[in-house]
């Protein structure tokens, strides 16, 4: 192995290290110092930051465009393997920069606030699973890869909006979000089964794999279906405010930097698919306009911080995603890692609103331009007001969802259940009044 | 069927009456401490917190293992316990078993909590299983268990289903309805109040309600057919048994209380809105609320009662309490077995009568008697060693603080530093009550008790000569406001967000980074800008309203103040605290506040007597009063004899980073530069050492760290985008001295103690005591209750961890996305409070503390209810006596010696807990009077 091939599986698998040293030492008992934990996170992604910078001017001087790792199959049947492959070429070194970055950066902030918080050591080695997890999409050679990474980052991403288990809100705010990732993955797995189907690899070192129109539009819109959860895009929109009931430096790098670009970073990845398909990508810039005007209209109503930076974010995440609809590359590439930094700061200075507001407000003698009242008076009242309760009601989309799809489904279920006890013969015991049952509790009484 | 008279009347007065109960906290942006039961206040302390607690599901007190944590580490003793019983009503429960034993023995070593879920695995594997090893133990739990009868438990009320369909959409209703300007469209129609609004809102056809809420439109639509007032929707609501309306009402408002407990802050005081005010009524919300609770209900969301436990596994568990009870009275099954059943009765009664809220009074009253016991001993030794001696030197000078107990380690520090100092206190908005402007300011605001109205308007205006660069500063600063609020709506908003994060985004790295690894650098950094962008005027205040014709009025107030007025604000601070002579060349007036960031509870750390503001500007405008000849000659018609070589000068303080500011330096005269500078030195050492007593309490800073380096660290803290404890506040905080420095001069009273200068001598009357308890009690009271009630039940008196909170509509903060209003104190501000209620220590005689308390309804209640403790130290023999219900009661117990050491450093060094009395040697020697 090439030192280059070498610091990049060093620089992917070292956060999936530290995890694994913390949450074994942790299940085995060992109450890890604050100190510990920070200094080794501090270690770690400033390493990682230069490892990834020396990357990028090696690879720059020695004009490479890409270096694969291969590291061997995970099983083959007869023809048909999956390899194991970490790639980084221009696409991926700036998503593996920003992550390395900004995770150090928010390892760095929690170390002060969350200090003597109960949830210390768990907030830390989530946050290494999550940066395994984002570095391992980001550097992925196949679609099998990017599974991995994407399931990581969606369990770390629900664990630490649950991270106030103790209070109902986050509990329930994390499971919604757990269930729509759970939904739109399906479209990812799918989307690789199709691959391997069509093109008999879900692997793009050398070069995205050829398949026809129809069968881009396919694979396009499975993995669009993926995106769109991961990125909150339309119609699941819904999970973005409810994330935010986590503490603010995971808000600020899951919901305005990284995992909310994950869903575009797969875009354009799957840019050479989607190219193929004007169906695939005409719905990417569809789902992205309408995601647009749905953020930007509903964060002019939002009137909490969290809820109107997520909302401003899923205005700029669905521009990134017209952009790739588009075919364009660098544009996109360039608006994430802009606006990944822009929102990471804002949504750290989230709670200064309220004094930036009195500031300005002073500075201004006390006359503050107003806003919304220039394209909003623009409609008839009556309209307005429809407008408005429907920004207010973030679209309607969480109600469409549960009357449209969830509750159908439970109708579905239900109905299931009922056919389900007819055949097998409705009043039958319950186990607990079985014969064995009942053996068994006596047997340990 | 109106048997209380006119129904809108009845209802008006019902609605009043229950918004009692709401908290009431107004827009976060300006915190004041208040007690947190003070819809309870009329009632003794002890029933308050129970009855609160029954109707807020609360805690009255910490909880049963803290207080054994307590115990085991000798935070309570066994004395102290003992003391607490002896006043308690003994009684026989049985022959050879007297109620007070039984307590004792319940107490400590304390019995256990059982419940239905886990007694039966308990017997089988836990600790009642070990104690079944002894026969004699197995005995007794089955006597007890034979003797047990079943209990019908009370069942929880069901849950309440509708709320969780009603609250996400009231929750945002109420936050775009109150916003302050976070949202960039403001709600259509909101200035006709929140009732009409959301009427108009929500009756528009075509939308799309959950299933819970379809329906909701209609409803609306019918009541503007019908044309109801909100008042109809409530009573329409509540129906005709108006006997039933304010439970009706409690319990719906009780359900989310912060949102409506604003909505009747601002109802009250509509001078409390930050920036855009509209119409608020607490009518109006309960018409909302009711609506969408009628709707929820109609749609079927009632939840089903929760199910029913297993009654035999709830009479195991009574019979294991009583069991555990009867083993810590050291009763056996023989004794047990030979009771009549009426002595069983009796002792059941009487074993589940003491329970956990009862056993938690008297562990709480025996934690109080711990501390009561060390301040009072502590102060009676030291007042006999070193009793107050007259002044043998003119001081160097003479510094003013507030009575805020965080300024005491200041003053020590500074008493340290240079011993020729003597130090004084006053409530921090030394006595002129002002609605203040400055510079920058857009409007202005009260620097006062909230309990106080301001009668004078002060501006702070550019001198004559300075008047352009106030220009320059007024036309700079518009232009940093636009820029900085075009960024921040811009940053948000679809187009301009998309060209600016696209092609400037990247940018942002530098701050970004600069502020999370470097904040104190940044902030540094920022400093320097502003001073290189932003011109400083020299500025001074219009407080001359010397003749009647310049009685300009400015909305009511009147500009400045007159001469008299001026001579008595002067005379209000200098006589109460005694320093009507041998005043020094410099007498310092110290205001505080404090400065953090990322923290929408700031003004909660800032000065409690200046209604939550800075102070700065009261001690200012003092010190220029006190200063004019004129104010000086009106002075000494009064016995207020200032030389002519004394100067005042004023300054604030920072709590957080430990910056001590001067103003109207330029002023001072030039014979006085040298003193000044001596002064300044001696400042500077102090809140060095200050920061670093300071930060014994902070983890983060190395203990081993010098004075500077624990100034740079405090200083951070106060930059530090992530710090979530950007000082301890007043936590910790547990008494209240009102007398001469002198009396404590020299004590390490570890930051606890609030400190109020009083001279009982220069009093004969009484007068000054009566105002300074007048103002001290409620404000100290308050304090000290907030931090009580947040701290024992911080998820619903407090406002729980500040991490998740997020800042809604510039008015307050939520958990997350949709939730209540939280009101309070976050965590992060209690964790290290001691819930004690204040103590009271008053210079002064049982009689003359007894009329001035008597003499005062608020004080009384905050006294007799005993909301707070009181004890006085006479001024003459020093002896103390402490006000129980029935009288005063001399204190009893030996005096310690106090443990010395050298230095404040020596003493605190390496610890990072609660600290014992200390005398100082170095502080104690300075040139007393």
């Amino acid at each position: 192995m090439t030192p280059l091939q070498l610091i990049l599986l060093g620089v992917v698998l070292a956060p999936g290290a530290v995890f694994a040293l913390f949450s074994l030492l942790w299940l085995l008992g060992w109450d890890a110092p604050e100190r510990a934990l920070t200094r080794t996170t501090a270690i770690v992604y400033s390493v990682a930051t230069a490892a990834v910078a020396w990357m990028a001017w090696a690879m720059h001087m020695a004009g490479l465009e890409s270096i694969a790792v291969p590291l061997g199959d995970w099983f083959t049947v007869h023809d048909y393997h999956f390899p194991l492959v970490l790639l980084a070429d221009r696409l991926s070194l700036p998503f593996l920069a920003l992550t390395v970055i900004l995770v150090g950066l928010i390892g760095q902030f929690s170390a002060t606030y969350l200090h003597r918080d109960p949830g210390f050591a768990r907030f830390y080695i989530l946050l290494h699973l999550f940066a395994f997890g984002a570095l391992l999409i980001f550097s992925a050679g196949s679609f099998d890869l990017i599974i991995g990474g994407w399931e990581m980052v969606g369990l770390t991403s629900v664990l630490l909006i649950s991270f106030f288990h103790y209070r109902l809100g986050p509990v329930e705010g994390a499971l919604h979000v757990f269930t729509i990732y759970r939904a739109c993955d399906i479209g990812l797995i799918t989307a690789a089964f199709a691959l391997h189907h069509y093109a008999h690899t879900a692997s793009f070192v050398n070069g995205m794999p050829q398949v026809s129109s129809g069968d881009a539009t396919v694979i396009g819109l499975l993995l669009l279906l993926s995106a769109a959860g991961k990125s909150a895009q339309v119609p699941f929109s819904g999970w973005l405010p409810r994330a935010m009931e986590g503490p603010t430096p995971s808000s600020a790098i899951f919901y305005g930097a990284i995992s909310v670009h994950a869903g575009a970073y797969l875009l354009l990845r799957a840019q050479p698919i989607l190219a193929e398909s004007s169906i695939a990508s005409g719905a990417v810039v569809l789902v992205g306009l309408m995601t647009a005007l749905h953020g930007t209209i509903v964060g002019r109503t939002s009137a909490d911080a969290k809820t109107s930076l997520a909302y401003a974010a899923l205005a700029q995440v669905g521009v990134v995603f017209m952009e790739i609809g588009f075919g364009w590359t660098w544009v996109p590439v360039m608006h994430i890692i802009g606006h990944a930094m822009v929102r990471t700061l804002q949504f750290l200075r989230a709670p200064s609103m309220l004094r930036d507001y009195h500031q300005v407000h002073a500075a201004a003698g006390g006359q503050v331009e107003k806003t919304g009242k220039h394209l909003e008076s623009m409609f008839p009242p009556g309209v307005q007001l429809w407008l408005y309760r429907l920004a207010m009601d973030r679209g309607h989309l969480d109600t469409i969802l549960e009357r449209g799809f969830v509750q159908p489904l439970l109708a579905l279920s239900g109905l299931l259940a009922r056919l389900d006890r007819m055949g097998l013969g409705a009043g039958g015991p319950r186990p607990e009044q079985t014969r064995s049952h009942r053996w068994l509790i006596s047997r340990f009484r | 069927m109106s048997e209380h008279g006119n129904p809108k009347e009845h209802l008006r007065h019902v609605v009043k009456h229950v918004a009692h109960f709401l908290p009431a906290q107004g827009p976060i942006g300006v915190f004041i401490h208040h007690n947190t039961l003070h819809a309870f206040q009329h009632l003794p302390f002890e029933k308050a917190v129970l009855e609160a607690s029954n109707l807020f599901q609360t805690e009255p007190y910490m909880t049963e293992v803290e207080y054994r944590d307590a115990l085991s580490r000798s935070r309570i003793r066994a004395e102290d316990i003992d003391a607490v019983l002896a006043r308690e009503a003994d009684a026989e429960i049985v022959p050879g078993l007297q109620r007070r034993n039984l307590w004792r023995a319940m107490l400590t070593p304390g019995v256990r909590a059982f419940d239905a879920a886990g007694t039966a695995w308990r017997m089988e594997e836990g600790d009642l299983a070990e104690d079944f090893r002894s026969p004699s133990l197995r005995a007794l739990f089955h006597a007890c268990l034979a003797l047990t009868e079943a209990v019908q438990s009370v069942r929880p009320p069901a849950g309440r289903a509708a709320d969780e369909v009603v609250h996400p959409w009231l929750i945002r209703l109420c936050s775009v309805f109150l916003d302050q300007g976070m949202s960039y469209w403001p709600m259509p129609g909101r200035e006709e109040g929140f009732y009409l609004a959301v009427r108009k809102l929500l009756s528009q056809p075509g939308a799309l309600y959950p299933q819970g809420l379809s329906g909701v439109g209609e409803e609306f639509r019918r009541q503007i057919v019908r044309e109801d007032s909100a008042e109809d929707v409530v009573m329409a609501f509540l129906g005709l048994d108006q006997n039933n309306w304010e439970p009706r009402l409690r319990e719906e408002l009780l359900a989310l209380p912060g949102w409506p407990g604003l909505f009747s802050q601002l109802e009250n005081d509509p001078a409390l809105f930050p920036h855009d005010p509209v119409p608020c009524s607490l009518a109006d919300f309960l018409a909302v609320r009711l609506t969408l609770v009628k709707v929820a209900l109609e749609n079927g969301e009632c939840a089903a009662p929760p199910p029913a436990a297993d009654p035999e596994a709830e009479r195991i568990a009574r019979a294991a309490a009583l069991y555990d009870a009867a083993r810590l009275a050291k009763l056996t099954a023989a004794i047990v077995d030979a009771w009549t059943p009426q002595r069983w009765s009796r002792f059941v009664v009487e074993v589940e009568s003491f329970d956990s809220l009862e056993r938690r009074r008297v562990y709480h009253l025996a934690y109080e008697r711990w501390h009561e016991q060390q301040i009072l001993l502590g102060l009676a030794s030291n007042r006999r060693e070193n009793p107050p001696t007259n002044r043998r030197l003119r001081p160097l000078a003479q510094v003013f603080f507030c009575i805020d107990e965080r300024e005491e380690s200041i003053r020590r520090a500074l008493e340290e530093v240079d011993p020729l100092v003597e130090t004084f206190s006053a409530a921090g908005f030394f006595g002129v009550a002002v609605e203040y402007k400055g510079i920058d300011d857009a409007r202005g605001v009260s620097l006062c008790p909230v309990v106080v109205k301001p009668q004078h308007a002060i501006r702070e205006l550019a001198t004559a000569e300075d008047a352009w660069l106030q220009e320059q500063r007024l036309f700079r600063r518009r232009l940093l406001a636009r820029l900085s609020r075009t960024i921040q709506v811009g940053s948000r908003s679809l187009v301009r967000g998309a060209l600016s994060t696209a092609v400037l985004g990247t940018l942002t790295a530098v701050p970004l980074i600069t502020r999370v690894l470097a904040p104190r650098q940044y902030g540094k950094l920022r400093d320097i800008l502003n001073r290189a962008f932003l011109p400083v005027p020299r500025t001074e205040l219009t407080l001359m309203r010397d003749d009647e014709s310049s009685q300009d009025k400015v909305e009511g107030l009147l500009l400045g103040f007159s001469h008299t007025e001026k001579a008595d604000r002067v005379a209000s601070v200098l006589v109460p605290a005694g320093l009507t002579q041998g005043f020094s060349r410099l007498v310092v007036i110290l205001g505080h506040g404090s400065t953090s960031l990322n923290n929408p509870h700031e003004s909660a750390y800032d000065c409690g007597a200046c209604g939550g503001r800075r102070g700065g500007p009261n001690a200012r405008l003092f010190a220029m009063m006190a200063n004019r000849p004129p104010i000086r000659a009106e002075l000494a018609t009064r016995g207020i004899v200032i030389p002519d070589d004394t100067w005042f000068i004023g300054g604030d303080h920072d709590t957080c980073s430990d910056h001590i500011t001067l103003f109207d330096l330029e002023a001072v005269p030039p014979t006085h530069t040298d003193a000044l500078n001596t002064l300044r030195v001696s400042f500077d050492m102090a809140r060095a050492r200050n920061a670093h007593e300071r930060s014994r309490r902070f983890e983060s800073c190395p203990p081993n760290a010098t004075p500077e380096a624990a100034l740079r660290h405090v200083e951070e803290r106060s930059e530090h985008l992530a710090q979530p404890r950007q000082e301890c506040g007043h936590a910790t905080n547990a008494v209240c001295f009102v007398g001469r420095r002198e009396v404590t001069r020299g004590l390490f009273l570890d930051r606890r103690s609030f400190l109020v200068s009083y001279d009982p001598n220069g009093d004969p009357a009484d007068e000054n005591l009566a105002r300074l308890m007048g103002a001290v009690v409620p404000v100290c009271g308050g304090i000290n209750l907030e931090y009580y009630f947040s701290r024992v039940d911080n998820e619903r008196y407090g406002c729980g961890s500040k991490l998740p909170h997020n800042v809604t509509g510039l008015i307050g903060v939520m958990n997350g996305q949709a939730s209540d209003l939280r009101t309070g104190l976050p965590l992060q501000m209690v964790e290290i409070h001691e819930p004690v209620r204040i103590l009271f220590v008053v210079e002064t005689t049982p009689e003359r503390l007894e009329q001035v308390i008597l003499g005062n309804p608020i004080v009384k209640e905050f006294v007799v209810n005993r909301w707070i403790r009181i004890a006085t130290m006479d001024p003459d023999t020093g002896r103390i006596q402490i006000r129980r219900d029935a009288g005063y009661e001399d204190l009893q117990g030996e005096l310690p010696t106090l443990p010395t050491a050298p230095s404040s450093i020596a003493w605190y060094q390496g610890k990072m807990d609660h600290l014992p009395m200390a005398r100082i040697q170095s502080a104690a020697n300075g040139g007393n009077r």
